[in-house]
């Protein structure tokens, strides 16, 4: 009881601004109300997003990994405030509370701060040309003077790969990759700071894929764009990103650069998962660590340690007492207490 | 020849070059949507269809050289009883004057006649009585002439005959003279009974009682003679001119078992044209008030069609509206807004539309105003399922990522239900409005047939097809209900093929 107490009630210290970080997430946490019986009570909460802790340098892109429902998306989501209000943490976009902003305020904020989508085909609109579908936004923010905004478009959709006369066409008439340009191209009319990318690859073929992924870096280096990259392909996250986030049901396990997760991971949960990457070579004897079980639900999550009930390591301590984030190696941040010291 | 290579190849180069003006014409949703839709051969029927309704009432009814409540009339000749002739077989009586002659005499004298006695007591008053000619007879008592019975008849023409004269002109008559005298005056008695006074005809003795069917008629004598003549030959028709010139036919029945004879005249009445057989002038007939049927036809499909019209839209105003407040804003407003949809589904519409249209004519409502409330009430009643289609359609897109999208992009609240929501709902929506116009058009005819619709003076093919509650009606007169039957026939139908021609051709999965 003791336990589940203090992991309910982390307290954190409200963080100060740092301003060669675009992005300060701080303990955020989403929770979703279950309701049941006939007066709708709420009778628990799915714990999407429990304490997600990171920093995000301008110009660079983070990945943020984990299997299925661990929270990434939310995590995305939440950083955006497309998903309601937060249940608790911090958010600072360029030092500021995303959370404090008024409605109007939020509206103008937008324009810094976009997403890309995992589904090319839902996350446009099918009644509207795809010139009006880039272009809303800008004329909405008054982004650009009304003379320029033709060749403004035509300049973000030839920057996307797509050539003016798409402008008049409807998405039902573009391939995925074409419809995933439009998308990127949507997000980057609005000449944002930070584009929160939720799995933009994913619905497509792996070609398609290297020209999108490529198609981001490219356009990274030009407008020095920030990306939260959500991905659960493990090798287009180590592809693309300067720093790897590693998400367990609702938890960022481990964070850091890059280099240092993919060559010395130290989370048992970031070890079995990189495991599980193939390597292009048949003669390599793979040791692939299994994990037992299945990802427990984010309704009722394992009290201390929510992977203590598939972990290798597991220790009383483990049972009974959260860990909290610690500074393993200098930049390198995991969530165990393996590594407490 | 050289040049010619160049040109050639030009031309090739030109001809697989994909250029902007080469490239397949790009057709927005909406054009992809028409373009479906014509290659659907039943909703292009079905727009044939409406296409001609629509010409027939609202271009139609400017056309047609009639009014809507225009009524027409004609003379109709009718054989109409006019007189009765009665051949006199009974004895009339004529009192002396100052003398009685009641009914018990009367039928004392005829039993005595029928004896043959020649007297008769009554009430201890001996009466002779005196056979003056053939069926004529006098009945005296004490000396005095108390009454005279003759089944021939005097009748007076202009002054009344005095009892001596008529007394006198009977035995004349009945003892074939040819004159008499009276009260010295001398009156002259023709072969034809006619008793003249000088040179004024007085009165005449005939055998036959004509009496008028209608009250306030008084026959001209020359009509009753000529009367007596023909029944008299045997003719069962006669002409007969009157005093005002106007010559007319009368056809005379005899009635073997009344033994009368019955004139009948024809008599025209100026009648409102009703159920006239198509014609010339009236190309589908005329109906019961005797109004143009096509005109008719023509403001009645205005007044359905119109009405159809304004109920939906109705129905469509008030259902997106609700229907989009509840879908986009959900929680306890789409709680409240769909049980008040659900209320409105318990309302048996039929009875309270039938009540309702009971108190209109209560309150003697002017037809116009009537078809206001009748409309407003129609769409009052219809929008709850307009409200849930949108309600459950606004639903589903919300949650859709292109809404995600939008928000993050920082887009009006406004912008985001009127250019993002609304236009994907509408699909859907003009297919539940065409189909609903159907049945609109239903309603509004079925509730104008049973009188609580459109009422009089204006037309609407319902209430036109009221004309057929009798069964005469509608097996003699076919071109009263036929012809208005048909039109709401294709009206509802094309209405039905357009909206399922438009469900499928809003449908991207069907790529015909």
């Amino acid at each position: 009881m003791a336990a589940k107490k203090n992991t309910g009630e982390i307290t954190f210290e409200p963080l100060t601004y740092d301003p060669q970080y675009i992005l300060m997430v701080n303990h955020l946490k989403k929770y979703f109300p279950i309701r049941s019986g006939m007066v709708s009570r709420v009778t628990g909460h799915v714990k999407a997003v429990d304490g997600v802790t990171f920093n995000l340098k301008r110009g660079t892109t983070m990945g943020l990994v984990g299997e299925s429902g661990c929270g990434k998306t939310t995590t995305g989501r939440t950083i955006l405030r497309l998903a309601g209000e937060k249940t608790g943490g911090q958010v600072l976009f360029n030092g500021k509370e995303v959370y404090d902003f008024t409605n109007k305020e939020m509206r103008s904020m937008r324009t810094k701060m976009q997403i890309i989508f995992q589904d090319p085909f839902s996350s446009l609109s099918p009644r509207l040309p795809v010139g009006e579908i880039i272009g809303e936004a800008v004329r909405e923010h008054n982004l650009v003077p009304k003379a320029e905004f033709n060749d403004y478009i035509d300049q973000v959709m030839d920057n996307c790969g797509l050539q003016p006369y798409h402008k008049e066409r409807y998405p039902h008439e573009f391939s995925g990759g074409q419809r995933q340009r439009i998308c990127i191209a949507r997000a980057l009319a609005l000449n944002p700071e930070f584009i929160v990318c939720d799995e933009p690859v994913s619905a497509l073929d792996v070609s398609i894929q290297a020209q999108i992924i490529n198609l981001l870096k490219e356009l990274q280096e030009q407008y020095k764009l920030t990306y939260l990259f959500i991905s659960h392909d493990l090798s287009v996250v180590e592809h693309i990103s300067d720093t790897v986030g590693v998400m367990y049901l609702g938890n960022l396990v481990e964070y850091g650069e890059t280099g240092d997760i993919f060559r010395n991971p130290l989370h048992p949960y970031t070890r079995a998962l990189f495991s599980a990457i193939p390597v292009p070579d048949p003669t390599v004897k793979k040791q692939r660590i299994v994990l037992e079980g299945s990802i427990p639900s984010p309704a009722n999550p394992p009290s201390g340690c929510k992977f203590h009930t598939r972990c290798a390591h597991c220790m009383e301590k483990c049972k009974k007492e959260a860990p909290i984030q610690r500074e393993a190696e200098p930049g390198h941040y995991v969530v165990c207490h393996l590594y407490d010291k | 020849m050289i040049d010619k290579k160049e040109v050639n190849e030009k031309n090739e180069n030109t001809s697989y070059s994909l250029n902007d003006d080469r490239r397949v014409r790009v057709l927005s949703p909406g054009a992809l949507v028409v373009k479906r839709f014509f290659r659907n051969r039943l909703a292009v029927l079905g727009m044939i269809m409406l296409l001609s309704m629509f010409l027939f009432s609202f271009v139609g009814g400017l056309i047609s050289p009639y009014g809507q409540d225009q009524q027409f009339y004609r003379y109709e000749s009718q054989m109409k009883e006019y007189a009765g002739v009665v051949k006199n077989s009974d004895f009339r009586y004529t009192a002396a004057e100052g003398e009685k002659f009641d009914s018990v005499l009367q039928a004392k004298f005829q039993l005595a006649l029928q004896k043959g006695q020649k007297v008769f007591n009554y009430k201890n008053v001996k009466y002779m009585i005196k056979e003056e000619g053939t069926d004529f007879y006098s009945i005296s008592s004490k000396g005095t002439m108390l009454a005279i019975a003759c089944k021939d008849i005097v009748n007076a023409d202009g002054a009344e005959l005095s009892f001596n004269v008529k007394y006198e002109a009977l035995k004349a008559y009945t003892g074939g003279q040819t004159s008499f005298t009276e009260d010295g005056t001398d009156y002259t008695l023709d072969e034809e009974g006619n008793i003249t006074a000088g040179d004024t005809v007085v009165g005449y003795i005939s055998r036959f009682v004509v009496s008028p069917v209608d009250n306030g008629i008084v026959f001209e004598r020359v009509f009753k003679e000529e009367l007596e003549e023909a029944i008299d030959a045997g003719e069962d028709e006669f002409t007969y001119t009157d005093a005002e010139g106007s010559e007319n036919t009368y056809k005379i029945t005899y009635d073997p078992t009344s033994q009368n004879w019955s004139v009948k005249k024809e008599t025209a009445t100026y009648v409102y044209d009703s159920y006239a057989k198509p014609s010339k002038a009236h190309w589908l007939g005329t109906d019961t008030n005797g109004m143009d049927m096509l005109t008719r036809l023509m403001y009645g499909g205005r007044v359905s069609l119109i009405i159809g019209f304004i109920v939906v839209f109705i129905e469509v105003v008030i259902g997106v509206i609700l229907g989009g407040i509840a879908g986009y804003f959900g929680k306890w407003v789409d709680n409240l807004i769909m049980r008040i949809v659900d209320i409105f589904y318990c309302i048996p519409s039929m009875p309270l539309i039938i009540i309702l249209g009971a108190t209109m004519d209560a309150m003697k409502v002017e037809p116009m105003t009537r078809m206001f409330y009748l409309m407003l009430i129609l769409g009052f009643l219809g929008w709850p399922s307009i409200a849930r289609l949108v309600r459950g359609q606004i639903l589903s897109l919300r949650e859709q990522e292109f809404m995600t999208a939008t928000e993050a992009c920082g887009i009006r609240v406004s912008r985001r239900i009127f250019r993002h929501l609304i236009p994907n709902v509408i699909p859907q929506l003009i297919v539940t409005c065409t189909m609903s116009l159907g049945s609109t058009i239903i309603t509004e005819a079925t509730l104008s047939f049973l009188g609580i619709g459109v009422k009089f003076p204006f037309a609407s093919w319902g209430n036109i097809i009221t004309d057929v509650n009798e069964a005469y009606v509608m097996t003699h007169y076919w071109f009263v209900w036929i012809p208005a039957g048909i039109c709401l026939l294709i009206a509802v139908l094309g209405f039905n093929f357009v909206g399922d021609g438009l469900r499928d051709a809003f449908d991207p999965k069907m790529k015909r």
